[in-house]
């Protein structure tokens, strides 16, 4: 099969590790059993070059699993993906050129030494041109608000700058695709906005393409019109963000608070209510039930004092979602 | 070529972040080769001999095992220290980097200071040469230049297979430990005052007396009693083989680490 087009697929794409039970005994070695874990099962997708894919899901779904196959960290343990044509773990070396990584807990500059000094190194493991390197650096440091920064070792950097110093980093070599594990994780909102802004025209100047795990619902919103959602190691959904959300109704919220206490009739089906800190909240989903009918329902029950519709969670619908799909 | 040295660079740069200790180091290096020395010294000039050798022609052994082992430890510290590469998850980024593993992690730690240590190696090589009165041909050059070379092959492949067990059990290099610490202090002295299952140990199993103790024997002109020319012929090729072999085990640990990416 030769597949030339820039595109990441994989198919059938499985993992299953073996994991040996600790045994009996003083070593622990007589009576292990060895346990199946299946990280990843038959998972098959298409991802073009310059999409922005988002892949979400529980913890322990297998998204680092999927992560690592696609990186060439890992070898499949059934199907195949290829990246532009390279196998992963076969190809290694010709693959992880084209590949820039942020893994948010993992630091991939070196700890003691000015990141000028991580940078330059890197144009050596990667054997950037000089002119190449020293404009793309000036670049990436003015997009990313790094110019102060470069004479400071890593280890003095704030959790912030570290992750903007890491993006640098990993875009050096202007990879033709980008994965990120959770790089807004812990960042205030404002380096969240340079991320996302410095992605955004990465990947539209470049096409770099960019797969990006999080738990970040203003990420996804943010940066994906196409998202992937892993539970039990398979792919649950592949598509459209918005159709997702769409099709996991929002929850809405309407907060009351009424002078004396309000008296609600029989509540209709869909409608639940509850009291918190003085205040009613009404929980119905827009789908199955007319807004129109519960405020008739709020203006009946009292008299009225405040009233406020809360924004859908949508990492409650997400929470929602989740148990939903994988049970 | 330009990746090794800026690498090479960064690791004493890195290093010079904390100057004091920076500069204990390295003095603490010299002073522990020396202090192996001045013990020598001490024991030679108390007994004269040690088995059938004199006290100079150990003095050549030591030499040329104190040269081997510190650049070994210049190019192969990364390779000791691995575990804590895997326990941290940081091989991971090594195989997301476009270079050679092993050639990544030898950079990583490679440290040249530690061939500073070859000076006093070589400075004992030196003396006892002179005061034994050895007549050097290019020929005799060679063979000691390979000794030493297959030398650093063996122990890094010592090295090597610490390495590679880490990718199967993180604890149990204490055994291999004895090979290569041991080894280093076991073999600065002539291999024929030990009893014969050490020798055997580190010449057939970890052949470093193979590769160093044939050779030197026969340059300082009191070849071992089981020595052949044949042996001399063996010397040079036996680590770069050990070396390979030691590969194969290395490989196995990775293509584990990459089916079970733990």
């Amino acid at each position: 099969m030769t597949q030339t087009a820039a595109a990441m697929t994989a198919e059938h794409l499985s993992k299953t590790y073996i994991r040996r039970t600790r045994g009996r005994g003083i070593l622990g070695l007589t009576g292990r059993e060895a346990v199946q874990v299946k990280a990843l099962q038959d998972v098959s997708f298409r991802m073009e070059a310059g999409e922005i894919v988002g892949l979400i899901g529980p913890n322990g779904a297998g998204k680092s699993t999927m992560v690592k196959l696609l990186t060439g960290i890992l070898t499949p343990t059934g199907g195949s993906c290829t990246v532009d044509g390279l196998i992963p773990w076969k190809d290694r070396r010709a693959h992880v050129r084209r590949l820039g990584t942020v893994f948010g807990q993992r630091t991939q500059l070196w700890w003691d030494v000015p990141i000028r000094d991580s940078y330059a190194l890197l144009r050596d493991i990667y054997a950037l041109r000089e002119d190449r390197w020293r404009r793309r650096l000036g670049e990436l440091t003015d997009a990313l608000d790094l110019g102060e920064l470069l004479d400071a070792p890593l280890r003095q950097l704030s959790l912030g700058q570290r992750m903007r110093a890491e993006l640098c980093g990993s875009l050096l070599h202007e990879p033709a695709w980008l994965f990120l594990d959770e790089p807004t994780i812990g960042l205030d909102a404002v380096s969240k906005l340079k991320l996302r802004d410095v992605l955004r025209e990465e990947n539209r100047t470049r096409g770099t393409g960019i797969l990006l795990t999080t738990h970040d619902m203003d990420d996804m919103l943010a940066l994906c019109r196409r998202v992937m959602v892993l539970g039990h190691g398979r792919l649950l959904y592949d598509g459209g963000l918005q159709e997702l959300l769409q099709r996991y109704d929002r929850e809405h919220t309407l907060r009351c608070v009424f002078s004396g206490t309000p008296r609600f009739g029989s509540l209709p089906q869909g409608v639940a209510l509850r009291q918190e800190e003085g205040a009613w909240l009404l929980t119905f989903l827009p789908g199955q039930i007319p807004v129109r009918e519960v405020l008739q329902l709020v203006l009946a029950a009292g008299e009225l004092r405040e009233m406020t519709l809360r924004e859908m969670n949508v990492d409650r619908m997400i929470a929602g979602m989740y148990a939903e799909m994988s049970l | 070529m330009r990746y090794i040295f800026h690498a090479v660079r960064m690791n004493l740069r890195a290093a010079a972040q904390y100057r004091a200790s920076f500069l204990m180091q390295s003095v603490a290096q010299l002073v522990m080769t020396g202090c192996d020395l001045i013990a020598l010294l001490v024991l030679i000039d108390r007994f004269r001999h040690m088995g059938r050798w004199e006290g100079t022609e150990v003095m050549f052994f030591f030499g040329a095992m104190q040269i081997a082992f510190a650049l070994t430890e210049c190019f192969g510290r990364g390779l000791t220290t691995f575990s804590s590469v895997i326990r941290k998850g940081n091989f991971d980024t090594l195989l997301l980097r476009p270079r050679p593993l092993l050639l990544q992690l030898s950079l990583n730690a490679c440290d040249p200071r530690r061939v500073g240590t070859v000076a006093v190696g070589a400075a004992a090589l030196i003396v006892s040469s002179l005061r034994l009165g050895l007549v050097w041909t290019p020929g005799r050059l060679l063979l000691l230049a390979l000794s030493i070379a297959g030398t650093v092959c063996t122990m890094a492949a010592l090295f090597l297979l610490e390495a590679a067990f880490c990718f199967f059990s993180v604890q149990s290099v204490e055994l291999i430990n004895m090979l290569t610490y041991g080894g280093r202090q076991v073999c600065q002295y002539p291999a024929d005052i030990y009893p014969a299952p050490l020798q055997l140990l580190f010449t057939w199993v970890a052949p470093i007396v193979l590769c160093l103790h044939y050779p030197v024997s026969w340059l300082v002109g009191k070849p071992m009693a089981d020595f052949s020319p044949f042996l001399l012929w063996l010397c040079p090729v036996a680590g770069p083989a050990f070396f390979a072999l030691m590969t194969l085990a290395w490989r196995a640990g990775v293509r584990r680490y990459r089916g079970t990416g733990s």
